[in-house]
């Protein structure tokens, strides 16, 4: 025990609330490739605890915390009603603040810091878009690109953007990191929600539009609530009659996001506007129950390893004879084609693309 | 050489000695504390007879422990030492259907065994509440069972063979392969139950059986628990063997249909009958059920299908810990959990659990198997509250005497481990628990096995409770 006590900012009940009953074994995605009960939720609870009474921060403890995904599947099965994504976020911080974090951590935040995106990308964040001389500089609708469409996916932010600008949505002029990876691994992203939200307030949206699961999380929980949160599912649900989306052939399955399904909901949207395009065959686990993709809570970018592998081990509940899996977030797209998916693995905006085109 | 060092030449990386990791292996889901020096993950037999002989050349305790959902300290270092995780040998090595027995490694979980044998047509019984997480080894080490015992009896009626390390690192196997053996001491037996105190259990044998073609579900609700005792009596009396009799008292019911309002329960003192068999067997039995209980019963009513069914059971598997879901403010402690008493005494048991949470001040939930006489106490504090931790203890300890009292035991099916250590005089009798003492002495004679657990220690034990 050191003599450092981490101020822990959380309700001691928050923690308390968990009987250790060990459930959360039976889900976690990463104890489940590492198999040590300091990497499942159960001994992350205990070290939060442990934290505020003085234990140490040393690498172990930092491992711990943030070898966590935040997918949420073991608050969704807590008999006890605990919310450990929530601990886990909070004794990051906690630790982020008084200078405790791994060099991934600390390498991730000075990265998004300099350069505004999760790549440390210098190019222009709009480079995707041929014309941005004509977008409209007062919209009720905009269109939040995330870093990872705008710079990894180039063409998925394009398609996006040709299916939404018809119903009036601009973009922000000077959009930066919603400030998510930042959040989910301690950091502060004050800095990032304020220059979005001052665009946002600028061109008077009433609603914001993303296309990125994680983006949406943040946009809907981290920013004040001042404006209308829509993920690209749900807009195009909403609007499916104005598509013109003709049937296409094919049998498809639909990853849920964690930060869609699980932290925000979102299930049925999506499913809506793949089964008006193709064949849907659910996944062996779906909906709340779905697995992660390993890509979460800074895992991708700190644990490289334990990430593909939880995304190797997504990719057993892909049922049979499907010929693609659909996807709305970029991050869980691009874990699991890095996990070697024998499977096509699209962006929802692809597929209903391809039900545009077709004749 | 430091024994962290010592033990990482056996297992490499999966020993550890970080203070972080000894602290989440440092309790289970009760009470009791103990931190452990190192944490070993062995994946062979090997490598945990390498282990405890290196142990036993040092006199230091090993602890084995399977997915740490026991809820009496028995995974729990309350001495130190080692903790043997054993959960990473979960191999399920062999479905030998044929002969009717799967051989598997001991952190074999219980559903993922059902689920591998599902396809099969097969089932192994014993479904204590955590039967998503708990492994067969701590299953056979505390003699587990759950909902289903009534009719298919516990874990020790399934074992039939067992290859154990003994606290000196020999190997040995204590059954064979026949479903029954005349052939001396009933070792196999004496490892069921013995909760690491006298070897680690690498391997086991174990029956499985056919799972039924159907089950039916009947409801029946009491306007009390007396009552309700008395209309499992008179069913048991008319002939039927539920496969599942369950008692949910009415704040049991009320926590149920608040977390999920969707829920089909009748109000009252419930009586949850399950019956197996054929389509037709278990019609004839469910009518039977409903004809006995009609005439004292408030409301009797069926699940209207499998789903239904299901629904029901999943939720009276959680229930343990729902109780935070209604009001955050109360978390449930697991002590005085698991008492038993003979069937008959059950609505006496019932009425002084009443008379205990009025004394002390506590709300209590009651539900459990009473077709077995196995009541599970639910105690709700706020943990913030020190008075309330104190006045759980005393209620605890004036349940575990109640049920002493009633010719009962202070554990049906969770185990002993330190939380209940000292009441085993009091339940055995000191000429039982000295036989046992020596079997201890002769198994263990430097006592490195899991000391502090089971009341076998000479001196008083010292359980580690907060």
């Amino acid at each position: 025990m050191s003599e450092t006590k981490i101020e822990m900012k959380i309700d001691p009940r928050a923690i308390e609330i968990c009987v250790r009953c060990g459930t959360c074994r039976s889900v976690c995605p990463a104890f489940e490739v590492l198999g040590w009960e300091s990497q499942n939720t159960r001994g992350r609870i205990m070290i939060a605890k442990a934290l505020r009474e003085g234990l140490a921060p040393d690498s172990d403890v930092l491992d711990s915390l943030n070898t966590c995904t935040t997918c949420g599947i073991c608050a969704a099965k807590c008999p006890a009603g605990a919310n450990p994504p929530v601990i886990v976020q909070e004794a990051r911080r906690n630790l982020v603040s008084r200078g405790f974090m791994t060099e991934a951590q600390a390498g991730f935040r000075t990265k998004v810091n300099a350069s505004g995106n999760t790549f440390g990308e210098k190019a222009d964040r709009l480079g995707w878009l041929s014309d941005p001389s004509g977008l409209k500089d007062k919209s009720d609708y905009v269109y939040f690109v995330g870093c990872l469409d705008s710079y990894r996916y180039p063409e998925v932010a394009l398609k996006t953007f040709d299916l939404l600008k018809r119903f009036g949505v601009t973009l922000l002029p000077d959009e930066v990191c919603c400030g998510s990876p930042l959040i989910r691994t301690g950091s502060e992203a004050g800095r990032f929600v304020d220059k979005n939200l001052d665009q946002i307030k600028r061109i008077g949206a009433k609603t914001v539009i993303t296309g990125c699961a994680g983006c949406y999380s943040t946009l809907k929980k981290d920013y004040p609530p001042d404006f209308e949160v829509l993920s690209v599912p749900e807009f195009l649900a909403e609007h499916l009659s104005e598509l013109d989306l003709k049937r296409l052939d094919m049998s498809v399955t639909y990853h849920d996001p964690c930060h869609l399904g699980r932290h925000n909901g979102i299930y049925d949207p999506p499913r809506t506007v793949i089964k008006s395009i193709c064949r849907l065959v659910e996944m062996k686990a779906n909906r709340e129950n779905a697995r992660c993709c390993g890509g979460g809570g800074g895992v991708r970018a700190g644990y490289p390893d334990l990430s593909l592998k939880i995304a190797k081990r997504r990719l057993l509940d892909v049922p049979s004879g499907v010929d693609a899996i659909v996807s709305c977030c970029p991050l869980c797209i691009r874990n699991l084609r890095d996990a070697g998916s024998e499977i096509e693995v699209i962006d929802l905006v692809d597929l209903v693309e391809r039900a545009m085109k077709s004749v | 050489m430091d024994l962290i060092d010592q033990l990482r030449e056996i297992v490499g990386e999966r020993g550890s000695a970080a203070p972080s990791e000894r602290l989440c292996y440092s309790s289970d889901a009760s009470q009791v504390k103990g931190l452990p020096d190192c944490v070993v993950r062995p994946m062979s037999t090997e490598e945990v007879s390498m282990v405890v002989a290196l142990a036993a050349e040092l006199g230091v305790p090993v602890t084995a422990r399977g997915a740490g959902t026991g809820l009496a300290g028995g995974a729990v270092a309350v001495r130190g030492g080692i903790v043997l995780d054993m959960s990473g040998m979960n191999r399920i090595l062999e479905m030998d259907l044929a002969n009717l027995q799967v051989i598997v490694e001991p952190g074999v979980v219980q559903l993922k065994l059902n689920e591998a044998l599902k396809p099969h047509g097969f089932f192994f019984p014993p479904d204590p509440g955590s039967s998503a997480v708990c492994t067969i080894g701590g299953l056979i080490a505390n003699n587990g069972s759950g909902m289903r015992c009534v009719k298919y009896g516990t874990t020790r009626n399934y074992v039939l063979d067992l290859e154990v390390v003994l606290a000196d690192g020999r190997v040995i196997r204590t059954g064979s392969r026949m479903l029954k053996s005349a052939a001396g001491y009933d070792l196999t037996r004496l490892m069921i139950g013995s909760e690491g105190t006298l070897g680690i259990i690498t391997r086991a044998g174990l029956r499985v059986v056919p799972l039924p073609k159907a089950r039916r579900l009947v409801m029946a609700s009491f306007d009390d628990a007396e009552t309700a005792g008395r209309a499992v009596a008179k069913t048991f009396a008319s002939g039927i063997v539920p496969s599942a009799c369950e008692i949910l008292d009415r704040t049991t019911v009320q926590v149920l249909r608040r977390c999920d309002p969707n829920l089909v329960l009748p109000e009252g003192d419930v009586i949850l009958f399950e019956v197996d068999g054929t389509e037709r067997s278990t019609e004839e039995s469910a009518q039977e059920i409903a004809r006995v209980c009609s005439p004292i019963a408030a409301e009797v009513v069926s699940a209207s299908g499998e789903k239904e069914m299901e629904e029901i059971w999943e939720a009276r598997r959680l229930v343990g810990a729902a109780i935070s879901r209604l009001d955050p403010t109360k978390s449930r402690i697991y002590v005085g959990e698991d008492v038993g008493v003979p069937i008959k005494k059950i609505p006496a048991l019932i009425r002084e659990i009443g008379e205990i949470s009025e004394r002390f001040d506590l709300p209590a939930m009651k539900y459990g198997h009473i077709g077995d006489g196995n009541l599970h106490v639910a105690l709700f504090i706020d943990v913030l509250d020190d008075d309330e931790w104190a006045r759980l203890a005393s209620a605890a300890d004036a349940i575990h005497r109640a049920a002493i009292r009633l010719g009962g035991t202070v554990s049906s099916e969770h185990g002993i481990g330190a939380a209940r250590a000292e009441y085993m005089a009091e339940q055995l009798g000191e000429g039982t628990l000295s036989v046992m003492r020596a079997i201890k002495r002769a198994l263990d004679p430097k006592g490195i096995l899991n000391p502090g657990k089971l009341g076998l220690d000479e001196s008083p034990s010292s359980g580690g409770e907060r």
